[in-house]
């Protein structure tokens, strides 16, 4: 089967004119950052499988990533809708803007790196055509409340869009920001990969939620790499609702004392919905705290794919670590796989992982049905429950009223 | 056999001199002619040998597993390592070419006079005929076979044959295909239909009988409503100048049967012990696997269960300790295989030092499958600040009533523990040992007495120089 890891001739992105027509496009655009996307298009034709199983595929349906559907890239320049910023304190602004407006503040994202969990050919590849996607830079110690709405929308029919998104949080400054990926329709094979890069400086606090509810026709590859300095804080919440196959590569590195990170994100599956979910959370520094929890579940014969890895360095010693794995299977071709991981090179450390995965629980359900509630509306009410510790990590009162009707409304559909 | 490293271990251990005469050995490195030799030795029947002809070639082809495993498996030089040496041809040395340090632990575990000599490899032959030829009668008498693979598979092939590597494929791995090649040595046991036998069957009462080869190979078979256990290795160090040691080993538990495996292994720390275990339990049969993987360089094993019958039930309960220098890679294996299967693992895992210890777990569940449970439970003590310990589950699971848990912790022992202790009079060393010792007491406890016993001094012993 050809797939994306493995570029032939008849792939979009096989040809030789692919990539000289692409850059002829962007000739406007600074010499930096052309010679960047070449070094990427590079590494994306040069990598090599190893032929071997790669552990980072484990149980994935590799060819479902594989982007054959594609024919084109997507034309729509409005793909990315950044809300109306009402205080100037922070810089917010498309990428293709960014890139016209402010190279310079741009340019470190050569810097930048994936989060390296399996996908590594995808992830070039979006590195050398980004053409969409945001920016966000917060000055020192500004705490702003008013959330930054960013809305992604996947593209028409055989197109692929890619983005690259960056936030940077300057020392002591506060944000949140709120992201959304849409359809226009329900139908539209559209493929999506972006890459999130988040920087927080010493003491900078970041709330990040993402409704995913694209639809189940469309391909999703994400890759989230998050860097966090001495005292920082980060809370990760994403919410898996949509999109035919989705592959969400997180990773968060612990760099400097006393950082803290929470990873939540629930996957509500049914049809043949596919979410494959690579984290790592990297404690390369001591008196760090991390905290990942992922809840899935799964109707008809969708499936779940959760591999996480807590590692603890040499150096993180008084590291707190933890990753709780829970399953819910609604149906009996539902799939959950499961492969909760741990390295540690430390021994101050508190670290635990638990992954269970089970039907919904007899007693719970007959407690239900004794109180006259109809064995359907049991079960939704139970699996609404189990979501129910994912949403309201989201610290969005309106917010969580949103996700808590879609979630509903996926239920009754 | 192995090549320069960069890790510093110990190999004097095992390095003891005497004089060799292989002139009846099959010489160093694998190909087809030393696979020839060894069947021929053993004056085997045609299907052996080419059974054994095509795993090698199947181990040639099967690449190293290091997107995986750790990468120390390319210090593996396999041309230069001996497949087999016949029988009588063994290498004998004298009590005083024993390290001080060997005799000393003897001496401190309590080993009887006999077995340490053949432990340090002094004696090829360890008389326990006295001891065993009472109960051999009685085996006898009620049907059980206790033989070795080549007398297995001549004297009794009707019942082995049909199960000979049929539970662990001989391309189920490299390592699996290799002692396929050149397998010698090892147990096949069969306990006949309703028979319970109320004594352990041990390795020892073999072992004058090559039964601690390299490449053992093992078959159990117990018959429906049987009932045995099968103990193997003993808690002292045993002083080996072979490097690599590929067993396998094969239970069959049909239908209502019971086998338990105890395993307690260590082996000197310049020892790459490579060993498939599986077993397959048929309905409403029960399998457990004890095992306890104390020294060795880099110890692979993964004991697993296949659950093809109705209500059978697997059970792996695991302790690994590694010191310096050494990585303990175990875990289990769970595969169910039919309606109400129940599986449970227990492994715990103490690094001191340098010592790294890894847990790799897989349990599966297909949907067609109802009401099946699995529980697993992985706990690792860290005692030093180098010390390493890693976890690897892989669970899958689908299908109607299925339920899987999986917990792991990661701790080390705390200072206020210690420092209570030592208020009370116990020296830091002391403090820690009665803290492992509590870590691990409830698997200990499931061991059979004398080994329980000696496991507990052990650890104090690897304990020891571990503070401070």
């Amino acid at each position: 089967m050809q797939t994306l890891q493995d570029p032939s001739s008849e792939s979009l992105f096989g040809t030789d004119q692919f990539f000289s027509n692409f850059a002829s496009d962007h000739s406007w655009e600074p010499g930096w950052l052309a010679d960047h996307r070449s070094e990427a298009w590079e590494k994306f034709i040069k990598h090599e499988n190893s032929g071997i199983k790669d552990e980072n595929w484990r149980f994935s349906p590799k060819h479902l990533f594989n982007l054959d559907n594609t024919l084109r890239l997507s034309s729509s320049k409005d793909l990315v809708q950044l809300s109306a910023l009402k205080s100037n304190k922070a810089l917010f602004q498309n990428l293709d803007k960014m890139i016209l407006d402010f190279p310079d503040i741009l340019s470190n994202i050569t810097e930048h790196v994936g989060p390296n969990l399996g996908a590594i050919q995808t992830y070039h590849l979006t590195t050398a055509l980004a053409d969409n996607g945001f920016y966000l830079s917060t000055p020192k110690g500004a705490e702003i409340s008013e959330p930054f709405i960013v809305e992604h929308k996947t593209p028409e029919h055989e197109g692929i869009t890619f983005e690259r998104n960056i936030i940077h949080l300057a020392p002591f400054s506060s944000a949140m920001v709120i992201e959304f990926i849409n359809s226009d329709d329900t139908t539209s094979q559209g493929s999506a990969s972006s890459t999130l890069n988040i920087t927080l400086e010493e003491g900078a606090k970041l709330v990040r939620v993402l409704v995913q509810n694209a639809n189940t026709s469309s391909t999703l590859h994400q890759f989230e790499n998050f860097s966090l300095g001495k005292n920082s804080s980060l809370r990760n919440v994403t919410i898996h609702t949509g999109s035919s196959q989705c592959r969400s590569e997180t990773k968060g590195d612990m760099t400097d004392k006393g950082a803290f990170f929470e990873n939540f994100s629930l996957f509500l599956g049914s049809g043949n919905q596919l979410f494959d979910q690579r984290t790592r959370q990297v404690h390369s520094a001591s008196d760090c705290t991390s905290n990942l929890l992922s809840k899935n579940a799964l109707n008809d014969q969708s499936k779940s794919i959760f591999s996480g890895l807590i590692k603890v360095e040499e150096v993180a010693s008084n590291t707190n670590a933890y990753q709780t794995n829970r399953n819910l299977l609604l149906c009996n071709e539902a799939e959950a796989d499961s492969l909760p991981g741990l390295e540690i090179l430390a021994n101050e450390v508190k670290c635990s992982h638990g992954a269970t995965t089970s039907k919904i629980e007899e007693q719970e359900l007959f407690y239900l049905l004794s109180r006259g509630i109809p064995q359907r509306s049991a079960e939704k009410l139970i699996s609404l429950g189990f979501l129910e510790e994912v949403i309201e990590k989201v610290n969005n009162q309106d917010l969580i009223e949103k996700i808590r009707a879609m979630i509903e409304t996926k239920f009754y559909s | 056999m192995i090549q320069s490293t960069e890790f510093d271990i110990d190999t004097e251990k095992g390095n003891f001199r005497f004089d060799t005469d292989y002139a009846f050995d099959a010489g160093v490195g694998l190909n087809a002619d030393v696979v020839r030799y060894i069947s021929n030795v053993k004056e085997e029947k045609e299907w052996i040998l080419d059974f054994r002809l095509k795993a090698l070639e199947t181990f040639l082809k099967k690449p190293l597993p290091t997107h995986w495993a750790t990468e120390d498996l390319k210090n593996i030089n396999f041309d230069v390592i001996r497949y087999y040496l016949a029988k009588g041809q063994k290498p004998s040395r004298s009590w005083d070419d024993v390290p001080d340090d060997v005799k000393n632990t003897f001496e401190r575990l309590g080993i009887p006079e006999q077995e340490r000599k053949f432990l340090a490899g002094v004696e090829a032959q360890f008389d326990s005929e006295a001891a065993y030829s009472n109960m051999k009668e009685g085996l006898e008498k009620e049907g059980v076979i206790f033989v070795g693979p080549t007398e297995g598979l001549r004297d009794h092939p009707e019942i082995f044959k049909k199960w000979f590597g049929k539970v662990i494929p001989t391309s189920d791995n490299k390592f699996s295909a290799l002692n396929s090649a050149v397998f010698s040595g090892g147990s096949f046991i069969y306990i006949p239909p309703g028979v319970k036998l109320k004594q352990p069957l041990q390795a020892y009462f073999r072992i004058n009988a090559e039964n601690f080869g390299q490449f053992e190979r093992t078959l159990i078979i117990a018959d429906e409503g049987s009932e045995v256990t099968y103990m193997e290795g003993c808690t002292a160090p045993k002083f080996e100048t072979s490097t690599l040691h590929s067993a396998v080993v094969e239970l069959v538990a049909l239908k209502g049967s019971k086998v338990q495996y105890i395993t307690v292994q260590n082996w000197s720390n310049n020892v790459y012990n490579l060993v498939t275990k599986r077993a397959m339990a048929e309905e409403e049969a029960e399998v457990r696997w004890i095992d306890c993987n104390i020294g060795s360089r880099l110890t692979m094993k993964y004991p697993g269960v296949i659950l093809r019958g109705r209500k059978a039930r697997g059970e792996v309960l695991s302790i690994a300790l590694s010191n310096s220098g050494q990585h303990q890679d175990t875990g289990a294996k769970m595969v169910h295989a039919a309606d109400e299967t129940t599986s449970n693992i227990i492994a715990k895992s103490i690094s001191i030092g340098t010592g790294r210890s890894s847990y790799r777990g897989l349990v599966r569940m297909p949907k067609h499958l109802k009401n099946c449970k699995n529980n697993t439970e992985c706990d690792a003590l860290l005692i030093n600040s180098e010390s390493q310990t890693d976890t690897y589950p892989a669970i899958t699971v689908q299908g109607e009533g299925n339920s899987v848990q999986h917990e792991a912790t990661v701790s080390k022992v705390s200072a206020d523990q210690i420092f209570y202790m030592q208020q009370r009079g116990l020296s830091e060393g002391e403090a820690m040992s009665l803290c492992v010792n509590g870590f691990v007491n409830d698997l200990i406890r499931e061991f059979p007495m004398e080994y329980s016993v000696e496991l507990k001094r052990l650890i104090d012993m690897e304990m020891e120089g571990s503070v401070g």
